[in-house]
């Protein structure tokens, strides 16, 4: 999309984006001759449609992160979670415990590290823990268990 | 007045140059895959996922590189039958590092960034009405993101796993012009036979793709204990007369195998459990007719 300003028969130029606010954003452009400027006001759809497309409104003076739409766009709530409690504090104190808990261990994996004799059973549960954080995951199964016990040599 | 195609640029946005910039990143990351091949149907629920998987493992097994893409967003379940949900894709050096299976695959897939089981795939906008225009344009820059910002080091194969719908590969072609072919997945049925041959036309002919082979997923089940075969979906029409009429060739027919699922559900690869399998065999067949196939075109291109 390009502004023209009629009178001079000038491209117009950006001078601020500003926004999204409530799903619209306010793009002023001005002509270099005579100063004359416009803002285009955009609808939540029309703003959606340009977020959609990965780009920035105003131009980027950096490359984008790797995987930025991704992360800016996907929402990490599940659909009860953002139902559930009315506490406006349970979903920042349940992330800072999930966080400090270390991985999660799957029912079979937990069945599987039971079997281990207890008198090592904490010490490999922790090697395990470690590990697997190491690697890369967030929940022990039983194939994680596998790729830990080969890079342990176990 | 001037028209729109007198004025070079857009006034500060540079959107055409953000655009050609993803663009470029991905043309330079694909620099080190030797071929991309899309695993399609245009069917739902025929095993494309089983097939993309087994295959990979199927070229793993003869010493090749292998990267599986997950390119169903909304239906993600290539890190499970990897045995690599859990895995927390971090930021590396060079770009976001891709889980690694057991047996060497990697895997780059929407589930690793989806916090828990019950979380479905929903974007963040104002409004999710009118979400029918828009969340396809996020889902296909997402699925770029997928390819162009994940680490995946030297490849000698990338396979994709598409999701169902005939445009799936359509699509990919327009992002991946790179791709190298396709590999058809349908069962014995009539009613699939329909659809992937609908999409087989829509590759060839419109999104100008090279179709692979044809392979048909879950053919007779045998029985263990009298032997005896039969046929799930019927035998009045013939996968093999179907791909001869489309002009591509026939992969063969994988027999319908309990432990194929049990080994998906498991994460852990089913050639390892039952490599003497007729399953097997017909994967490692593929993979040897796929290799075979594009190292002649790249020695044609040399």
């Amino acid at each position: 999309m390009k502004f023209l300003c009629v009178p001079c028969d000038e491209p117009m130029k950006l001078q601020e984006a500003v926004g999204p606010d409530r799903g619209s954003m306010s793009i002023v452009y001005h002509c270099m001759i005579c100063g004359h400027a416009v803002a285009m006001l955009t609808n939540q759809m029309e703003t959606q449609m340009v977020r959609s497309l990965g780009v920035k409104i105003g131009g980027r003076s950096e490359e984008p992160a790797p995987m930025e739409m991704l992360h800016s766009k996907l929402s990490t709530e599940a659909p009860s979670q953002s139902s559930g409690s009315k506490c406006p504090f349970t979903g920042v104190v349940a992330a800072a415990y999930e966080r400090s808990a270390g991985p999660r261990w799957s029912e079979r994996a937990e069945r599987r590290i039971q079997a281990v004799p207890s008198f090592v059973r904490q010490s490999v549960r922790k090697q395990v823990e470690e590990k697997a954080q190491q690697l890369g995951y967030a929940e022990i199964t039983e194939e994680v268990m596998d790729m830990v016990r080969k890079e342990l040599g176990m | 007045m001037k028209s729109y195609h007198d004025i070079a640029a857009d006034g500060g946005s540079n959107v055409v140059g953000q655009v050609e910039g993803q663009v470029a990143r991905l043309r330079a990351r694909l620099r080190r895959v030797r071929h991309v091949v899309a695993v399609m149907s245009g069917k739902g629920g025929v095993g494309k996922s089983t097939v993309t998987v087994n295959l990979a493992e199927a070229l793993l097994q003869q010493g090749h590189a292998v990267g599986v893409l997950d390119a169903d967003i909304n239906g993600a379940s290539i890190a499970r039958m990897t045995g690599v949900r859990g895995f927390v894709p971090r930021h590396g050096p060079e770009g976001v590092l891709c889980a690694v299976s057991i047996s060497g695959l990697r895997v780059m897939s929407m589930d690793l960034f989806l916090p828990g089981d019950r979380t479905p795939v929903m974007w963040d906008a104002p409004t999710q009405q009118g979400g029918y225009v828009w969340r396809p344009m996020v889902e296909m820059g997402v699925l770029r993101e997928l390819i162009a910002d994940t680490a995946w080091g030297d490849l000698d194969f990338l396979l994709v796993d598409l999701p169902p719908g005939g445009n799936a590969l359509a699509n990919l072609a327009d992002l991946l012009p790179e791709l190298a072919g396709a590999v058809g997945v349908t069962v014995g049925s009539g009613v699939s036979q329909l659809i992937v041959g609908r999409s087989i036309t829509l590759a060839k002919e419109i999104a100008g793709v090279e179709v692979l082979g044809l392979v048909e997923n879950m053919g007779p089940h045998v029985c263990e204990v009298c032997g005896h075969s039969e046929a799930l979906f019927g035998d009045a029409e013939s996968v093999r007369d179907m791909a001869h009429v489309h002009g591509v060739p026939f992969f063969g027919l994988i027999p319908f195998d309990p432990r194929i699922a049990l080994c998906a559900d498991r994460g852990i690869p089913f050639a390892d459990t039952a490599p003497d399998s007729g399953a097997a065999s017909v994967f490692a067949a593929m993979a040897d007719r796929i290799a075979l196939r594009l190292l002649e075109t790249d020695l044609v291109a040399q």
